[in-house]
């Protein structure tokens, strides 16, 4: 099953139930090594469900979660991180009362390579000057933004092959949102595999190759980036164009 | 000058107990954001774990009546010994009465009632077992040591400084372990935020199992000591100390490790305080100070506000 051409994660028909409450509608969706797909919606549309479905942190009613083309539905989440999905969660959720090193330390903490955890945190650093700086300080006295970068380094510390992404520029100044999209993108040129979730449509799309749109549980949309972005009528309907 | 150095190291050699006690309570809060209520029981069958090791027999009552093991091992060797028993008792305990509502998603609370149930099960089978008298750790038991010891001019009980530098060494090590090491940084993840740390790799079971393990531990020897001071009252005088446990918590502020350990010191300098012959309302004094500084600081002395636990 695990055939050369099975991409590198794959939705099928996945439903996910919260109670009495359908949040998925059998959605479908694929992810091809090396790619940047971003996952567009309006608030409660089932981007972070799906996020959260693929983690293992919710279990699907229905439906198939393929991983190299091997079914991943129940696992542990912490099997998904060491399968090499990562997942960076909506609103940042640092460790707040530890310092930001020790944030890192803990998202290498599946792996036993001190060499390359070395690496990887001079890597992260090099991707935010601003973290260096502030590596002994607690998490929880960081900025917004800082503490997004340091939510995105501690996902990055696990060296995954699948960095999930669930809405990076929350909450933060255009000017940051900027510098955290430039961030990602510098990490998908270098070969990182992205989905990325947001509802700041714009910005994740001059970023994206690919972009889907979610509405009430189902993907009413899906297309290239540039499609997308040229698609008035879907600025205007679903992705809150301004 | 004597008599108050002699109130300060009976204070502070009751109250670091009370610390230890207090920080079994607080490892598992900390991952759970439940108190276990078996955790008295589990203290008292630490103090029994080790009255069996030294060689103590088994009394007439109870269906291990005369039982004794072949060999007697000296204290320092038979306290952590009892400890890890203690321990693999509080893993049973996490196994049982824990885990089955968490792979439920129950509410979380309603581990009250199972592990108070627990800690009344394991109370019935001590006396089931060994019967409802008391036992006492016999005097020869320290070897060559003296019974008191002269500590610029006061006379101490030899027993007393043991509790306190053995609980103070327990409390280094506890510490050290918590924001010193991998597991323990760990666990202040799961303490923090189960779900991040689940998404970083963490396996909560695991740092679940830990946080109770060494919380039996602890409970074990705290145990231990106590049987060795005192003595062993029968199967529920660890309830006792439960209660004075929970007071320390609450004291120093729930979750908090300093909290435990600055709350175990003032509840046992407190009671030291109490003259002799109004021994019997030194419960009064521990829970009536704790009253006061509640109405003052509900969150305890170095408990975070409520709004911050999630």
């Amino acid at each position: 099953m695990n055939g050369p051409q099975a991409p590198l994660l794959e939705l099928r028909n996945l439903v996910v139930r919260y109670g009495s409450i359908t949040a998925l509608h059998g959605i479908n969706l694929t992810v091809q090594a090396g790619e940047l797909v971003t996952l567009l919606g309006a608030n409660g549309a089932g981007k972070s469900t799906t996020l959260r479905a693929i983690s293992s942190l919710i279990h699907p009613a229905s439906g198939e979660i393929l991983w190299h083309g091997g079914l991943i539905n129940r696992l542990r989440t912490e099997r998904t991180v060491k399968l090499g999905i990562s997942h960076c969660p909506e609103g940042r959720r640092v460790l707040s009362r530890q310092s930001v090193a020790d944030n890192l330390a803990l998202g290498a903490w599946l792996r036993r390579d001190k060499a390359a955890i070395a690496t990887d945190l001079e890597r992260c650093y090099a991707l935010f000057p601003r973290l260096a700086e502030r590596r002994s300080q607690l998490a929880g006295s960081l900025s917004g933004g800082e503490q997004q970068m340091l939510a995105i380094s501690r996902s990055l510390m696990a060296r995954p092959t699948l960095l999930m992404l669930d809405e990076p520029s929350l909450g933060l100044a255009p000017r940051l949102v900027a510098e955290v999209m430039a961030a990602l993108s510098q990490l998908h040129r270098d070969g990182l595999t992205i989905l990325l979730v947001e509802q700041n449509a714009q910005a994740a799309l001059t970023i994206a190759d690919r972009g889907l749109v979610l509405e009430a549980g189902s993907i009413s949309a899906g297309g290239s980036a540039e499609q997308l972005l040229a698609d008035d009528s879907l600025q205007a309907s679903y992705l809150g164009a301004n | 000058m004597e008599g108050l150095l002699q109130l300060l190291f009976n204070g502070l050699s009751v109250g670091a107990v009370y610390a230890l006690f207090a920080l079994g309570y607080t490892l598992v809060f900390s991952v759970l954001g439940v108190i276990n209520f078996a955790h008295g029981a589990i203290f008292t069958m630490g103090a029994y774990f080790t009255y069996l090791l030294i060689g103590g027999a088994v009394g007439a009552n109870g269906l291990l009546a005369g039982l004794q093991f072949p060999f007697a091992l000296p204290f320092w060797l038979a306290l952590p010994l009892a400890g890890i028993a203690s321990a693999a008792v509080a893993l049973v305990v996490e196994r049982i009465a824990f885990r089955p509502l968490r792979d439920r998603g129950s509410d979380p609370l309603l581990a009250l009632i199972t592990s108070l149930g627990a800690g009344v099960i394991l109370v019935n089978l001590i006396q089931l077992l060994v019967g409802a008298e008391s036992y006492s750790i016999p005097v020869g038991t320290l070897g060559s040591l003296p019974a008191a010891l002269n500590i610029a001019g006061a006379k101490v009980r030899t027993v007393q400084v043991m509790l306190l530098a053995i609980s103070g060494l327990l409390l280094a090590a506890l510490s050290i372990w918590i924001n010193g090491s991998r597991s323990g940084k760990a666990l202040q993840a799961v303490s923090e935020d189960p779900i991040t740390a689940q998404l970083l790799g963490i396996n909560s079971s695991r740092v679940i199992q830990i946080a109770f393990g060494i919380s039996g531990f602890l409970a074990g020897m705290a145990g231990g000591l106590v049987g060795l001071s005192i003595s062993i009252a029968g199967p529920y005088f660890g309830i006792g100390y439960g209660l004075k446990g929970l007071g320390v918590l609450v004291l120093g502020g729930l979750g908090s490790v300093p909290g435990a350990v600055l709350g175990g010191l003032i509840i046992g300098l407190a009671e030291a305080c109490v003259p002799a012959d109004l021994s019997g309302y030194k419960d009064a004094v521990s829970f009536g100070f704790l009253f006061l500084v509640l109405l003052i600081r509900p969150q305890g002395l170095l408990g975070r506000p409520q709004s911050n636990k999630v």
